[in-house]
């Protein structure tokens, strides 16, 4: 199968740079699926999954907030954070939820900080799920 | 007389010595500390090119391309995030900076709002009564993300609420291990508008303008990210260079005691000898 260049940038580092055959992505308005030769295209992307498929075989990984760009030479995502599903530590996303699960009911909805915990709390749900899916 | 003096000067050499002793150590760690804090400036970089090329090319898609963030307005208020250090003995890391942002604001009929990170920044601002949106000592070492992130939400919120027009930010660019250049630049409103228009065949999901305040607080976030790193890597550079000249004086300083210490050292003995010679004669 066709395959083109992808990479995935966080703000700490290059998270992945080589050839890939199919992206699944979710951006704001759904799920995408880019292959080779794709038009050029422009989203952004809300906390969710990606799948990369890699020598026939998906692999997934959890990212929040970002962007996807498709050019002609080459397909870029910036997101804010990007891991492999399986190497997500579970144990300390299953706490960053407790956490921020208590921290939302001792907050008011009004709080400024009520939105932080409530995104704290959907990366850590995001990042729990995708753990499941490898 | 002599001996008087020539404990004096001893008691010089050992102060001075243990003074070099603390400068050579500090320059060490700071050397040590660039190292680390270069590299990771450098790792940041690419997001932060990649992501302004794509919004610039975003505004660029439309003539009438309109966005809350590139939108110039009268500026009455102003908000600067100002970077400087957490601690002193860094040559003129803090005061290059702070100074510039004084200059920049001067004249002005209100004192601007300041995000101020580093201890120093925070104590120089409140000392003079600025009014402040947000204290961040001790953050630049090991910056996060998600700090940056904060950072950006408060002054886009001021930004949003027009308590800002203009968000501004101070930092200072890393331009060498010799030379650190204290700089300013703004973050809104975007400048992305030079009146042209590129027409690309790219399809927004679900439109440029949605995607692109999408990216607006990732933008600022990663713009201060950026900047905090490269603001640490010239503080320790700066640092380096202050301690080794501190460490080159204090050496020079004890040659030229040591030198002083012999002399008197030599008329001791000379008079010793003197004395006895004439003790002899008189005999």
């Amino acid at each position: 199968m066709t395959t083109f260049h992808l990479q995935i940038y966080t703000p700490d580092r290059l998270f992945f740079d080589g050839e890939t055959e199919n992206l699944i992505v979710r951006t704001t308005v759904g799920d995408k699926g880019i292959l080779a030769r794709h038009e050029p295209y422009v989203a952004a992307l809300p906390i969710g999954k990606l799948k990369i498929k890699l020598n026939g075989e998906f692999r997934t990984a959890a990212v929040s907030e970002g962007v996807v760009k498709v050019s002609k030479d080459k397909t870029v995502i910036l997101v804010q954070s990007c891991e492999w599903a399986d190497e997500i530590d579970v144990e300390r996303a299953n706490a960053a939820r407790t956490e921020a699960e208590q921290r939302m009911q001792s907050l008011q909805k009004e709080d400024k900080d009520y939105l932080v915990a409530e995104y704290k709390l959907k990366r850590a749900i995001n990042r729990i799920e995708a753990s499941k899916l490898e | 007389m002599a001996s008087g003096n020539m404990k004096a000067i001893k008691r010089r050499i050992k102060s001075v010595a243990s003074t070099m002793q603390i400068t050579k150590a500090m320059e060490l760690v700071a050397s040590s500390k660039l190292r680390r804090a270069r590299e990771k400036a450098e790792t940041g970089a690419p997001y932060f090119e990649k992501l302004y090329e794509m919004m610039t090319e975003i505004a660029h898609t439309r003539k009438d391309f309109s966005s809350d963030f590139t939108e110039k307005r009268e500026i009455k208020n102003r908000l600067f995030i100002v970077i400087a250090g957490d601690r002193g003995l860094a040559g003129g890391y803090n005061g290059n900076l702070l100074k510039s942002v004084l200059a920049d604001c001067e004249g002005d009929e209100n004192k601007p709002h300041i995000i101020a990170i580093g201890r120093k920044a925070v104590e120089f601002f409140e000392k003079r009564d600025f009014p402040i949106a947000g204290r961040y000592p001790l953050l630049a070492e090991s910056a996060k993300t998600a700090d940056c992130g904060d950072i950006a939400n408060i002054a886009i919120n001021m930004y949003k609420n027009g308590e800002a027009d203009e968000v501004k930010i101070f930092f200072t660019a890393f331009v060498s291990p010799l030379v650190q250049d204290p700089m300013s630049m703004p973050i809104l409103p975007i400048d992305s508008d030079d009146g042209e228009e590129y027409p690309t065949l790219i399809n927004y999901d679900p439109s440029p303008e949605a995607v692109f305040d999408r990216l607006v607080p990732k933008f600022a976030m990663s713009l201060i990210y950026c900047a905090l790193n490269e603001s640490f890597a010239s503080e320790q550079a700066a640092r380096r260079n202050a301690m080794e000249n501190a460490t080159d004086n204090a050496e020079k300083m004890t040659d030229e005691l040591t030198l002083k210490y012999n002399r008197a050292r030599q008329e001791k003995i000379t008079n010793e000898i003197n004395e006895i010679v004439s003790g002899a004669n008189a005999i």
